[in-house]
């Protein structure tokens, strides 16, 4: 067996390890023994992607024995191996993580349990290559996840009912993937990936455009793109904040995979309409998700809606890839492809690390409302200070990592013009567009979370109780901050190994599109560079520098603790503070015919006279647009189907006879 | 003038046309918009010119003097006189708020390059061209009068339409017979002096010309 | 880097710290003369500054570190930016992968700081200004970006070496529509991110009418001193990114010392004139409405992408 054969056996021990250790043990030993078991089998998982991504070669694994009817295919080539490294990356913290997260009540048998074999499933589920290995280890990943996410059912009801969106949606999701696969592999010879890669560009374009649309919806749910989002953001608050992390980090990156895998990969690409599809899906989730997640005051729905903008961004670097394969340009599409798994990995640090911060949050707080919130900053400064350094990336701020994704997915976008075809000149400008629109809507939307979070006092008795949380959980935080900071600075031995990855989708690649030379990245034939070492790296030292100045031009040192300001008010209370939902109006308002907020104003006069008032309640509320005009509709639909099928099944044994009666007629006049 | 500078002097016209159009979306004040109407016919006059000029025929530049004359300083003019009678200053509470009726019609600019490249690559000059950007004015012009509700942005958006309409006469067949243009012109003069009319009674009958409010007159 | 590209980089960092005050008083002097005042002198800002440094330090009670640490973000992005833009030659640090979408992100790595320094002390205006503040940054920035996109349409490149180059290379490609267009976008962008009229009034003391300065009212001393110099500095990379993006002709193509004193002195002149026709144009126009102020930034969104698509209809 190859080092890399060891690697995945080894991963995969550590995790059914340590989901026996959780049912026997109990206590701090059950936490300890998960936790670190966990974090091996991510570290494992994480040095096999490393040594596919330097050149090791796939890491195959053929096990026909295992399940009757068909083997455990597995098969991590460069690809798979970036979607494994953004899992580890995640992982692992989140396993140390949870050690003392899980002290706050989540120690029970069966959260602990699957928690193993989730982070198992993520593992495995890039480095399948078979159908049914695919569909086993997703519906794993899917059932293992929603046991977690249910984790907490007994103590809030809002846990059942998200468990229930989940579920619902990961099936439906499982069906329209089940149904692409099904019907691929019905026209190839094998159910290998091989075969279906070797037949894919051979089938009849109708069946390709049916397996392209389906998988895109049923990998796209799992990404949480607009319009299947709506479970996202009803999921990832309630779930545990570690197993957040995950979802949010790991699991949506596995949709990505999906529509990768499946699209270029084994169909071999396919027409410009594919790319125009996949971009404008990105497009409407980036602007859609972002926009919630400016108006949102639940801290946990905020990281989730931003997560479907990031996977929205990363779509359209993923459909402008394929718009331009498919118009002749492949070093463009190359370099956009390079973007989209550069972001990839980038968004499973920072989003971890907002999700393992807002955790921590919950865990000292009790409490995920942002409007609460405040002063947390003095109260908690491990944890403020990783989540400061998060929302920096996720807004795309040098010197961290963000920065670079997001400059090189621009260079993609911005370099197609001119150009003589019309579905460039015209895709382009409402793509740049779109990004530029979400730039800077994350940077209000995380200026928000930050700010209003941590900033200022607190609002409320809860949060003013705060404390820091244990030694486990900050090394979970600081280790993926670290990781942010490193990426952000030196991006480069990432940038080279990308080549591989890039280079199995040979229908989306061509030439050298990134290099890096030195500390620069060049863009495809000089077109554009950057040096992240140098503007972080500068950036840095003139703040260190800027003070030392000012000591030699004889500035004092000391500071004195001096009342506020406030423009001349004497007295300042934490109730003058601006709250999240003040933060975001102004925005907010400018978006009104998108968001459609519902306003409540309710006065209440006194009992003497109408002139004076006594009281007044003001609510505003944003509900997700797709979840009121589209999901719920639907629903109603499908229950007035249900109660109207009622009458079919009343009980009675005589219309049961009746029923198999006519079904045996019938057989027997269509057997004519 | 030489050719390239003709050119030149086309491609800046037309640009002014098209971002008076964009103006016209998004100012409220009405007599901004109607200042934007106004440098709108003044590009059109030009566009007219520069053609006249690069034909070396003097149709094209008779036009161009009647479009200005009427276009850029009549017909302003008259609406200028119909805000200050009317008291109205403010566009209030367009169908869809202006940042959105904006980023509408720079979609709606996109579609119109998108669908009308075939009229574009009809001729091989600049002129024919610019035909798309001619198309979206006009497109531009329908959207103003869809969202708006008074009276003088309404005519506004006509007016768009029509200098749309003009310029793409201008820019396929470099001009029309003057005996046409006369006949166009003076249709539009009579228009708008309908509209003024119906604007004042409607001002006597509501006290506003809030195009909504012609809904009441339903039975 | 290169030792001769260190030394330009130097010498532009130090010419526009010492010349940024100086843009800003000569600014406040035009405006005062044009409004009949006698005015301030045009070293006044230096010596506000100078005060500044001297006075005593002061950390307000409920601010925390980014309150002390966001003056010194605020000044390090734009002497970051200041290494990066070509101002007196195109021969900066790293040969040319002075990128301008870097500078836009810079640009919003300085706001950010400041709007978060503005919601630190946890007064009620310190909040207003930095709301304010973030909705015009979040819509300013999309313009600037789709601005720069139709910069690099004509140029090839976003990186500002190419984009002067091509503008020294062939000056008739300015009187283009689409480049007017990017020129109206980015001034728009410019007079917003800088906080000037018609967005925001830099010299008003209601502190409901402030954006900029009402998210810097708790700073004293020398921390006022370091904001100060630091948004007199934004403002002179802005011009100066308008005056080389637009009309570069003067500026320094090698590190030669001749053709750096002939850069220097032009891009001081240049700076110079910018400032003046800003001040007039402050005087005779008002603040806009809060609420106005996105359909602006809106509209500079939409001029920026007519930027890109004019290029469509017309080459």
């Amino acid at each position: 067996m190859s080092a890399g054969t060891w690697g995945l056996a080894f991963a995969a021990a550590a995790g059914g390890i340590g989901t026996i250790a959780a049912l026997v043990t109990v206590g701090p030993t059950r936490r300890w023994l998960v936790g670190i078991l966990s974090g091996l089998s991510a570290a494992a998982g994480g040095a096999t992607a490393i040594l596919v991504l330097v050149g090791h070669g796939p890491v195959t694994v053929h096990l026909p024995q295992i399940l009757p009817l068909a083997g455990v295919e597995l098969n991590l080539d460069a690809l798979g191996a970036v979607f494994v490294l953004a899992v580890a990356i995640v992982a692992l913290p989140a396993s140390i993580y949870g050690i003392g997260y899980t002290a706050h009540g989540l120690n029970r048998r069966s959260v602990q349990a699957m928690y193993p074999l989730f982070i198992v499933s993520l593992l495995l589920v890039p480095a399948a290559a078979s159908v049914s290995t695919l569909l086993l280890l997703w519906e794993a990943m899917a059932l293992t996840s929603l046991v977690l996410v249910a984790a907490e059912h007994r103590d809030r009801s809002e846990v059942r009912e998200a468990a229930w969106w989940y579920g619902s949606m990961s099936h439906l999701s499982m069906i329209a993937i089940l149904m692409a696969l099904v019907v691929f592999a019905g026209h190839a010879p094998g159910e290998t990936f091989e075969a279906l890669r070797m037949s894919g560009r051979h089938l009849s374009s109708s069946t390709r455009s049916f397996v392209f649309v389906l998988s895109l919806v049923g990998f796209g749910t799992k990404a949480g793109v607009v319009p299947l989002h709506v479970w996202l953001p009803r999921a990832h608050p309630e779930a545990p904040s570690h197993v957040s992390a995950l979802m949010s980090g790991a699991m949506v990156n596995l949709g990505i995979y999906g529509v990768l895998r499946v699209t270029w990969d084994l169909l071999g690409g396919g027409p410009i309409w594919w790319g125009i599809t996949v971009l404008f899906v990105g497009v409407t989730s980036a602007l859609f998700g972002i926009l919630h997640a400016l108006v949102a005051r639940d801290l946990k729905r905020l990281l989730a809606y931003s997560t479907s903008e990031n996977m929205g961004l990363i779509l359209v670097a993923v459909g402008a890839a394929g718009i331009y394969s498919s118009s002749g340009n492949p070093m463009l599409a190359g370099v956009a492809i390079t973007a989209a798994l550069l972001h990839i990995v980038n968004h499973a640090a920072f989003k971890g690390l907002l999700f393992l911060g807002a955790g921590s949050v919950v865990a000292a707080t009790g409490t995920r409302d942002l409007d609460r919130m405040g002063g947390l900053l003095a109260r908690m400064p491990v944890t403020g200070a990783a989540f400061a350094v998060g929302s920096l990336a996720i807004m795309a701020l040098p010197p961290f990592n963000g920065f670079v994704s997001e400059w090189l997915l621009l260079k993609s976008l911005v370099q197609g013009l001119p150009a003589s075809s019309v579905a460039i000149s015209v895709t382009m400008p409402i793509a740049v567009g779109a990004v530029a629109l979400t730039g800077g809507l994350a940077a209000a939307a995380f200026a928000k979370a930050f700010g209003t979070g941590f900033l200022a006092r607190p609002r409320s008795p809860q949060v003013e109780a705060a404390a820091e949380v244990g030694g486990t959980m900050q090394t979970g935080m600081v280790s993926l901050a670290v990781a942010c900071l490193g990426l952000g600075l030196a991006p480069f031995a990432l940038l080279d190994v990308l080549r591989r990855a890039g280079a199995a989708l040979p229908s989306l690649w061509g030439g050298e599109p990134v290099r890096s030379v030195g500390v620069t990245l060049h863009t495809g034939g000089l077109t554009g560079s950057l040096s992240p070492l140098f503007i972080g790296g500068g950036l840095i030292l003139l703040v260190v520098l800027i003070p030392v100045v000012l000591r030699l031009l004889g500035v004092a040192g000391r500071r004195r603790v001096a009342e506020n300001w406030g423009s001349g008010r004497s007295l300042q209370t934490a109730r003058m503070e601006y709250t999240a939902t003040s933060f975001a109006e102004p925005l907010q308002r400018v978006f009104d015919d998108v968001l459609r907020p519902e306003f409540d104003l309710a006065v209440t006069h006194t009992a003497e006279s109408r002139y004076y008032v006594e009281a007044v309640r003001y609510r505003v509320g944003i509900v997700d647009g797709f979840e009121t005009h589209v999901y719920r509709p639907l629903i109603r639909v499908a229950k007035r189907w249900g109660e109207m099928s009622r009458w079919v099944q009343n009980g009675s044994i005589h219309r049961y006879l009746a029923y198999l009666f006519v079904a045996l007629l019938i057989v027997l006049l269509v057997s004519q | 003038m030489t050719d390239s500078a003709l050119s030149q002097l086309l491609g800046l016209a037309i640009g002014t046309a098209l971002v008076c159009a964009y103006v016209v979306l998004w100012r409220s004040r009405l007599i901004s918009i109607v200042r934007a109407i106004a440098v709108q016919g003044a590009a059109v006059a030009v566009v007219a010119l520069t053609l006249g000029l690069h034909e070396h025929s003097v149709e094209p530049v008779a036009a161009a003097v009647g479009v200005f004359a009427l276009k850029a300083v009549i017909i302003p003019m008259l609406l200028a006189r119909w805000i200050r009678q009317s008291e109205e200053l403010r566009e209030v509470d367009p169908l869809i708020n202006i940042p959105a009726s904006l980023l509408a019609g720079g979609l709606l600019t996109l579609f119109v390059y998108a669908t009308a490249r075939q009229v574009a690559n009809l001729g091989s000059d600049s002129a024919s061209r610019a035909v798309p950007a001619a198309i979206a004015i006009v497109m531009l012009g329908l959207l103003v009068m869809t969202i708006r509700r008074k009276a003088v942005t309404q005519v506004a958006g006509f007016l768009l339409l029509e200098n749309g309409i003009a310029l793409v006469a201008f820019l396929t067949t470099s001009g029309l017979p003057l005996l046409i243009e006369l006949g166009g012109a003076l249709d539009l003069l009579l228009v708008v002096l309908v509209l003024h009319v119906l604007a004042g009674r409607m001002v006597s009958a509501f006290g506003a010309t809030d195009l909504n409010q012609l809904q009441e007159l339903r039975d | 880097m290169t030792v001769p590209a260190a030394v330009g980089a130097l010498i532009q960092v130090t010419l526009v710290i010492a010349v940024a005050p100086i843009l800003t008083g000569l600014m406040r002097a035009t405006r005062a003369k044009l409004e009949g005042r006698a005015g301030p002198s045009v070293v006044q800002p230096w010596r506000d500054i100078r005060k500044l440094l001297h006075k005593e330090r002061i950390k307000p009670e409920y601010s925390g570190w980014v309150f002390l640490l966001a003056p010194r973000v605020l000044l390090a992005s734009g002497l970051m930016v200041v290494v990066l833009v070509p101002l007196i030659t195109t021969a900066t640090a790293l040969g040319g992968s002075g990128d301008l979408f870097a500078v836009v992100y810079l640009v919003l790595l300085g706001t950010v700081f400041l709007v978060l320094a503005g919601l630190d002390p946890g007064t009620a205006f310190g909040g207003m200004g930095a709301s304010r503040a973030i909705t015009v940054a979040a819509l300013a920035e999309p313009a600037f970006l789709l601005a720069i996109f139709a910069l690099s349409v004509r140029a090839g490149s976003s990186s500002l070496a190419t984009i002067v180059d091509s503008v020294l290379a062939e000056p008739r490609s300015l009187a283009s529509p689409g480049s007017l267009l990017a020129l109206a976008a980015v001034s728009v962008v410019v007079l917003a991110e800088s906080g000037r009229l018609p967005v925001d009034n830099p010299s008003t003391h209601l502190e409901l009418t402030m954006i900029h300065e009402s998210m810097v009212l708790e700073y004293a001393g020398p921390d006022l001193a370091v904001v100060e110099l630091a948004s007199q500095v934004r403002l002179t990379i802005f011009l100066g990114l308008i005056a080389n993006l637009f009309a570069p002709w003067g500026i320094a193509v090698t590190t030669h010392p001749a053709d750096l004193a002939i850069g220097t002195g032009v891009v001081v002149a240049k700076l110079a004139l910018l400032g003046v026709v800003i001040a007039t144009f402050e005087v005779f126009v008002a603040k806009m409405r809060l609420f106005r102020v996105p359909e602006l930034l809106t509209a500079a969104f939409i001029l920026a992408f007519l930027a890109i698509t004019m290029s469509f209809f017309l080459t």
